[in-house]
């Protein structure tokens, strides 16, 4: 027996490892009841100690080079940057001011669209708190399309959380280890997110494929998808917000497993490839930060001074509505009131005779001497009025009455 | 391709590496097949960790330091990946082996006979994780062999760059 072992040992250590392995997966991996094999989103205790020592060890070089990758191009950046570094702080800082104000006002507007939608009754999930975090490092192939980030549990960080950047969705937080997360993008070809066609209103899911495109399956053919239209978010997946950008449609293509379903393909609205900082959705409740309540405490302010000018604006309309006549007296009878008085107010009627007529008195009978008429093609100089734009108009002679009841 | 007799295999040199080597050129290899995806972008057709396993297995001429080493290279690839541990693992578990078996019987110095072992092991590698993810464990995989191709012909190239390399490290008796 001995001797077989030492013939064999080469043999024995591969079966044997192999063996260890595969057992290893016998307990990740879980049959589904249409006897696919499938993966839980939560790795068992032993899995996940593996992870963590992985990371633990590849981490923190990974991070080095990262660091050191991002301190040159950013110091050569920087030094590029210095021309021209004081004018643009200072358009930057009115930008930043003016930016203030307007983000103050939209968060009162956005306040008021919250309360509204609460009477409503809709259940609308908002961005409110999110975390800033650098990307560096990869799942090393494409059959994972995974991504590090450096901030973890001790920075809040939980599964499933949304991840985005300022272009649209990038994934969701898969495992989270103490200072570091691991983040499944949208295209690797286990993600999944509900997404909704903007124009046409058709409603998918969101995966990738092999090559790491992103497209929206099992579509029932429509004429209305075209090249160009954009992919919101849907909101049902209880992972990303309603309404983030996801990308625009670039092609369609027939499904190759389903007859009459289309496939979606999309290009992406954020760069997959080329990641370097990213948004974590840690809460999607309404939570201000202290300086964003100052602006709101500014901006209520502003709101009531604004309202009690109007107030005074109109007690002043009121105080002057007394001192005019009115068209209601309380002391006549209602048949009798002014209001409905249809009589002419000014019985002018045609005007008194002159008693000595020249050519501006208001007769028919004179006749308009030749060549003073608007657009009688007279080359004669006309008398220019000037009258300064502070002076009185003088009062117009009535010529006839216009006021026909 | 001089396949050679039981009595001429004891005349190849086992080359030996000072211990930090055996730590450090792994652990580079596993932090830069992490880190340079984001570099390339898609163009990631390589696979270092397994370009380090044949070479170290070539060179050792020890079926079970090949197996243990590819073992632990693939299940550390399989933790910082979302799979399943233990699918790289068993790829390059068997890479390992056949390597060191291969380096035990073949004249591992010239540089065609790397060349060609690097792209055969790396798509026999490919088709190991294949058989493990679809067959063994029933799981959903898109799947390319001019990806794999690509990725064969990716390590046979850094291969000829990385064993010249890798050999000026050796310690000379």
């Amino acid at each position: 027996m001995e001797s077989f072992f030492t013939r064999y040992r080469n043999l024995v250590v591969l079966l044997a490892i192999l063996v260890m392995q595969i057992a290893g997966l016998a307990m990740q991996v879980r049959r589904t009841s249409a006897g696919r094999g499938t993966l839980d989103s939560e790795d068992p205790g032993s899995v996940r100690l593996i992870r963590l020592w992985a990371n633990a060890i590849i981490s923190p070089p990974e991070r080095l080079i990262h660091g050191t990758k991002l301190g040159v191009v950013g110091g050569w950046s920087d030094y590029i940057d210095l021309i021209h570094v004081r004018q643009q702080n200072q358009d930057l800082e009115k930008t930043i001011g003016r930016l203030r104000m307007e983000q103050a006002a939209l968060l009162e507007d956005a306040r008021q669209g919250q309360r509204l939608q609460a009477l409503l009754g809709f259940q609308q999930n908002y961005i409110y708190s999110t975390l800033a975090a650098q990307a560096y490092g990869s799942g090393g192939s494409d059959r994972s399309r995974v991504f590090y980030i450096d901030k973890g549990s001790h920075d809040g960080l939980k599964p499933d959380m949304a991840v985005i950047t300022g272009d649209g969705i990038v994934g969701k937080v898969r495992d989270v280890f103490g200072r570091s997360s691991q983040v499944l993008a949208v295209n690797d070809t286990t993600s999944g997110a509900g997404v909704i066609l903007e124009t046409t209103r058709i409603r998918g899911i969101l995966k990738g494929d092999l090559s790491g495109q992103l497209e929206v399956v099992g579509i029932v053919s429509d004429q209305r998808i075209h090249p160009g239209e954009n992919v919101l978010t849907a909101g049902g997946d209880l992972i990303f917000p309603r309404g983030l950008p996801v990308g625009v449609v670039e092609k369609v293509v027939p499904d190759p497993d389903r007859d009459g379903l289309v496939d979606v393909i999309l290009k992406p609205a954020a760069h997959l490839d080329r990641l370097d900082e990213v948004l974590v959705i840690t809460s999607t409740q309404p939570r201000f930060s202290p300086q964003e309540q100052q602006d709101i405490n500014a901006s209520e302010t502003m709101k009531g001074s604004e309202s009690s000018a109007v107030n005074d604006q109109m007690k002043a309309s009121a105080i002057m509505a007394e001192k005019l006549p009115g068209l209601i007296d309380p002391n006549l009878p209602s048949d009798q009131q002014p209001l409905h008085d249809n009589s002419n107010p000014n019985p002018a009627g045609r005007p008194p005779q002159p008693l000595h007529p020249d050519e501006f008195s208001p007769s028919d009978a004179t006749p308009i001497p030749a060549g003073t008429g608007p657009g009688d093609g007279s080359d004669a100089p006309k008398p220019k009025a000037k009258i300064p734009a502070t002076q009185p108009a003088a009062k117009p002679t009535p010529l006839t009455p216009q006021r026909d009841q | 391709m001089a396949l050679l007799g039981a009595e001429f295999r004891r005349d190849f040199e086992i080359r030996r590496y000072p211990v930090i080597v055996y730590a450090l050129i792994p652990l580079i290899s596993l932090v830069l097949q992490a880190w340079l995806p984001r570099v390339t972008g898609p163009y990631d057709w390589f696979d270092l960790p397994l370009v380090v396993t044949v070479y170290f297995a070539l060179g050792r001429r020890s079926p079970i330091q090949g197996t243990v080493m590819g073992a632990a290279m693939g299940l550390f690839e399989d933790a910082l990946s979302h799979r399943p541990i233990g699918i790289n693992g068993i790829a390059k578990t068997v890479v390992g082996f056949l390597a060191a078996s291969a380096g035990i019987r073949l004249e591992v110095d010239n540089q065609a006979i790397r060349l060609l072992l690097n792209f055969v092991l790396s798509l026999l590698s490919s088709a190991v994780y294949l058989f493990v993810t679809r067959f063994l464990l029933g799981m959903s995989l898109e799947w390319s062999w001019i990806t794999e191709l690509l990725r064969a012909l990716g390590n046979s190239a850094i291969a000829v760059v990385l064993f010249p390399l890798l050999d000026r490290l050796q310690v000379k008796d």
